[in-house]
């Protein structure tokens, strides 16, 4: 990668530590507040003795499914990312390396873009009508199958530009020594976008555990997920900052987890296929 | 599905990886076509439909009556929505360039450092994984003008607190700013992948004759990030184009139309108002101006690139 | 040390006094037979533990299951529509639907009339009906119940009422205002920013500055449109009433409000309250408990309610009602539909809104009302709720309503910040209610424009 010396390594470090100084300042502010009594938050106090009462009052009160919302969450999340991951590093290597006609790759490109334009309130009606119909409604598979989809169009294109940043000709080669299509995918062109099959999948899992439009409608109250539990704090007549901040830190945390081991899974499943 | 169970083994099965990869083509772009079409068809066609039509409710039944014209002449006559388009579109332009800056900058300098690129890059995207919910409602509390961290830090050195949401000169910056806070993880994240796919041996080769710093930026990793600098910046228009929750809890559009962008006139007229058929056709009308303006993004960064 | 102290205290109550009055009130409570388990639509609000402590009676007196389906307020109506208009049977049988928004489903057919169940079906005399909110006349299209049909009945009703600080008043000789002339006086001896706020309403462009604009436009006489019971949607929003209204609400945002007024929603109303910054407000009901929520609120214990003020001395106050409507979809089960009738029947009578109001909810009796809570402490709101209930307007009932709602909130919010003057936003108002109901084939006309 690029090296940096002397006078512009030291800016570097300075302007790197700046912006991660900005991007998780509020969050740590959020975090704060999570520990904080509502009228502390309204109050903009400081410094304050720190309660647990939010994170009880998310984790126990009455009306909260919160671990159940998270192992919901973490069930759809984990699977529709594989299964987008699969589904479009597939297509993506597909439109990027096999002699598809114009017009297919066309259709198929167009297609996702305009599909990832729609706004999401005008598709959450005929996809209710059609899980309905078969029977699906309120399952996490149904919610499932609704993220691949709404998170395939960009796992498509981010796959695309990984592979086109890739040098065709190592494959090329590889083919010209007898090596199948197939074996130069699996065993070539797949680990050396590792890169960016983690961005790809990390994007794909952060926003199906955030998506809240389409698991509002097609979810009931077993089958809910983090971001609509979370909701629940913004009501009509108040907003319990304090639950809703104690629930977002205490979303971000499995979250994080499972991105941090999906991770090693990913890599690791490369390497073994980049073995030979 | 099957291919990734091929077995990457000393002897694959000759019979079942071969059959693959004579079908190769459809092995790999049949699973994403199956499911584009299950469940992308209806929801887009009807959406066609609808823009043409208005749709009323009796009786508990649905009845649709054709009125294509009279949609679009709604539409045109629709001064907010005119009003929020042109909001949009500079709330799109101004997020979309700085964060694709700062994304670019961050994944450059991320990946020029020799340790910690893990833990780095897990903290820089920490604003992605909240909720946009709660993205809304705790960056509200921040620019609360008695209370807020930020009117808290501006008295604290003697300034006079701003009105940082109830000012129609300034409240789209508000919302830009968290925007932008919330976003540039995302390009960062793109990029971060594809400069570290990069050949190391090109920067090398080029350092080795001489080029400066910036030189071997501008001049070779910024052309080799082309394809992922441009899915960046696209699916960042796109969501941008897209934005609701924060705008919605922020300021619900206002003060006056100073925030106002389609997707929250869109909210208005399709959801709260429950116009379906009119609501359709501004859904319409808004893909439509997001192609255009991706078009227009895509004319001005190629001639800037000319210079 | 306090705060925890105080919490436990808090939540050991919540818990033990529930238990404590069921078997004191358990014998006789109305007894509805042996019924089907129900799913209600319910939403997430500070008075769903109430809601949900008094179902928990239900079951537990009946034996009966009722599945609460919680959902947070901005799914409560798609949730809604989809349980109605996507066909088959309705997975939900009892729904909690906006009073804004239920007209569209007495409008399109979705509800059961309560009689068409159960012919025995009626609301006792002591329940609010929030100025026919529950009754829909489908030849008139419009929610009156002297020609209509009972469709459904509050859970809650919600209005405004002016709060102030009755520490601040004693210490400085004021007197609660009886008009809005009173308020700005009031507020020239409170109005200390940034220390404290003479009076604070919503300005927030939307519903926000629409529903709290009620209080002045229905106090000075204003109306929407001319008889819309009877057909007549001439426009009457430019009247030299209205613009007296929206005059009288902006001078006292300018004279008593914060500088961000503009954009003030309610979660910043309640915090200016809550933190002891507004000295006067002008909120809902609902938020009361939350005063005197240590946790929540550093004026425990200082706050009261009264009557909001009229235009002049001796005027009626405006009151505008937001109330929510239980209603029962057609297309919900025959038992699911008799279940939810039985429910109703029980949740109705005096015995379980006694309940209901101890356990945080806001009855809908007025003989709960005028029961011996009135006299706690924790419920001193409730002579104020019940002198004001009388007044209470439910606006805007007929199908255009939430277009009208976001056209007007757009436009008195552009005048409250200076995009507009007064005349002209409600000239603009006017005419962008006129264009609507032409569109939608409506007998209408105008008033002369104001002078702008």
């Amino acid at each position: 990668m690029l090296v940096l010396r002397g006078y512009s390594r030291i800016v570097g470090i300075l302007l790197l530590a700046l912006g991660v100084f900005i991007i998780v300042a509020p969050f740590l502010w959020v975090a704060m507040q999570s520990f904080k009594y509502e009228i502390q938050i309204l109050q903009g106090t400081w410094f304050t003795m720190p309660t647990l009462y939010n994170y009880i009052d998310v984790l126990w009160s009455q009306r909260s499914d919160f671990m159940t919302n998270v192992a919901n969450s973490m069930i759809v999340a984990t699977s529709s990312t594989i299964c987008v991951l699969l589904v479009g590093t597939l297509a993506a290597y597909s439109l990027s390396r096999l002699k598809w006609k114009r017009w297919i790759a066309a259709v198929f490109l167009g297609w996702t873009l305009i599909f990832n334009m729609i706004p999401p309130l005008t598709l959450v009606g005929p996809w209710f009508l059609i899980f309905r119909e078969i029977g699906l409604y309120q399952t996490l598979f149904a919610l499932t199958l609704t993220h691949i989809t709404l998170n395939l169009p960009m796992t498509v294109w981010m796959m695309m530009a990984y592979f086109n940043e890739l040098p065709k000709d190592i494959e090329e080669a590889a083919m010209v020594d007898g090596c199948r299509r197939i074996d130069a995918f699996w065993r070539i062109a797949l680990p050396l976008v590792r890169p960016g099959l983690i961005a790809a999948g990390v994007l794909a899992f952060v926003f199906s555990w955030n998506e809240f439009a389409v698991a509002l409608n097609l979810t009931g109250r077993a089958t809910a997920t983090v971001p609509v539990a979370i909701a629940q704090f913004s009501q009509q007549y108040e907003v319990q900052n304090g639950q809703m901040a104690a629930a977002s830190i205490l979303s971000t945390i499995p979250a994080l987890l499972l991105m941090f081991f999906g991770q090693r899974f990913i890599v690791q499943g490369l390497t073994m296929g980049a073995v030979k | 599905m099957a291919l990734a169970q091929a077995p990457a083994s000393e002897a694959p099965r000759p019979g079942l990886s071969d059959f693959i990869d004579r079908h190769l083509g459809w092995f790999t772009l049949g699973p994403a076509i199956v499911l584009l079409v299950l469940l992308t068809i209806y929801p887009i066609v009807n959406l066609v439909l609808m823009a043409g039509s208005t749709i009323n409710f009796q009786q508990g039944h649905e009845i649709w009556k054709f009125s294509l014209w009279s949609n679009l002449a709604t539409l045109l006559h629709d001064g907010i929505f005119g009003v929020a388009l042109r909001n949009t579109a500079i709330y799109a332009a101004i997020s979309v360039a700085v964060e694709m800056v700062l994304g670019l900058g961050l994944a450059i300098l991320v990946s020029s450092m020799r340790r910690g690129k893990g833990i780095l890059r897990t903290l820089l995207i920490v604003p992605i994984l909240l909720p946009p919910v709660a993205i809304g409602s705790m960056w509200k509390l921040m620019y609360s003008f008695d209370f807020g961290v930020l009117n808290q830090i501006v008295t604290g050195v003697g300034l006079q607190p701003v009105n940082w949401l109830g000012s129609t000169s300034l409240a789209l910056m508000s919302v830009i700013i968290v925007d932008v806070w919330h976003w540039t993880p995302f390009v960062f994240l793109i990029l971060f992948a594809a400069v570290e796919g990069l050949p190391s041996e090109v920067i090398e080769a080029a350092r080795i004759d001489g080029a400066g710093t910036w030189s071997i930026v501008f001049k070779i990793i910024i052309p080799l990030l082309k394809p992922a600098i441009v899915v960046a910046a696209l699916f960042r228009m796109i969501l941008a184009f897209k934005v609701f929750d924060e705008i919605f809890l922020l300021t619900s559009g206002g003060p006056g139309n100073a925030t106002e962008v389609v997707s929250l006139h869109l909210y208005q007229v399709f959801f709260e108002q429950n116009q379906l058929g009119y609501g359709a056709m501004m859904s319409v009308a808004i893909i439509a101006a997001t192609v255009v303006f991706i078009w227009i993004g895509h004319r001005v960064s190629s001639a800037m690139g000319r210079l | 040390m306090k705060w925890t102290t105080t919490g436990r205290r808090l939540v050991a109550t919540a818990i033990i006094a529930p238990l404590l009055a069921a078997p004191a009130l358990g014998a006789s409570f109305l007894d509805v037979g042996k019924q089907a388990p129900i799913n209600v639509l319910i939403n997430a609000s500070p008075w769903y533990d109430g809601f949900q402590a008094v179902v928990a009676l239900y079951e537990k007196q009946t034996g009966n299951k009722v599945n609460l389906e919680v959902t947070p307020f901005p799914g409560m109506l798609e949730k809604a529509r989809n349980a109605v208009r996507a066909g088959g049977t309705s997975p939900l049988d009892l729904l909690n639907i906006d009073s804004q928004n239920v007209v569209e489903f007495y409008a399109g057919g979705f509800l059961e009339p309560l009689k068409e169940i159960d012919p025995s079906f009626a609301l006792p005399k002591e329940v609010l009906t929030l100025d026919d909110a529950g009754c829909w006349d489908a030849k008139k299209q419009f929610r009156t119940c002297s020609t209509g049909k009972l469709m459904g009945y509050a859970p809650n009703g919600n209005i405004e009422l002016f709060y102030y600080r009755k520490d601040v008043y004693d210490k400085l000789h004021l007197k609660v205002p009886k008009t809005f002339d009173d308020v700005l006086a009031n507020c020239k001896v409170l109005q200390k920013p940034p220390k404290s706020y003479g009076y604070v309403v919503r300005g927030q462009k939307g519903d926000s500055i629409f529903y709290d604009m009620n209080a002045f436009m229905l106090a000075y006489g204003a109306k929407y449109v001319k008889d819309a019971e009877n057909g007549d949607f001439t426009v009457e929003i430019n009247s030299p009433q209205a613009l007296a209204a929206l005059k009288k609400y902006i001078q006292i945002q300018k004279a008593c409000g914060p500088a961000n007024a503009g954009s003030l929603g309610q979660g910043d109303l309640i915090q200016l309250v809550q933190t002891g910054k507004g000295l006067q407000a002008q909120a809902v009901i609902a938020a009361f408990p939350n005063f005197d929520n240590p946790r929540k609120s550093a004026v425990v214990d200082k706050m009261n309610a009264a009557v909001l003020p009229a235009a002049t001395p001796g005027g009626k106050p405006g009151v505008a009602i937001g109330s929510w409507v239980f209603a029962i979809p057609k297309n919900a089960s025959e038992a699911g539909k008799k279940g939810a009738i039985a429910f109703s029947k029980w949740f109705l009578t005096y015995k379980a809104q006694y309940a209901y109001a101890e356990a945080g909810g806001i009855p809908v009796r007025t003989d709960v009302f005028s029961s011996d809570l009135k006299n706690k402490e924790k419920y001193r709101w409730m002579t104020a709720y019940l002198d004001e209930i009388k007044y209470g307007k439910q606006i805007l009932g007929f199908k255009e309503g939430p277009a009208i709602n976001q056209m007007l909130g757009l436009r008195y919010n552009q005048a409250l910040v200076g995009e507009l003057s007064p005349a002209a936003a409600l000239n603009k108002g006017a005419q962008d209610m006129y264009d609507l109901f032409k569109k939608d084939g409506r007998k209408t006309g105008m008033l002369p424009p104001l002078p702008e």
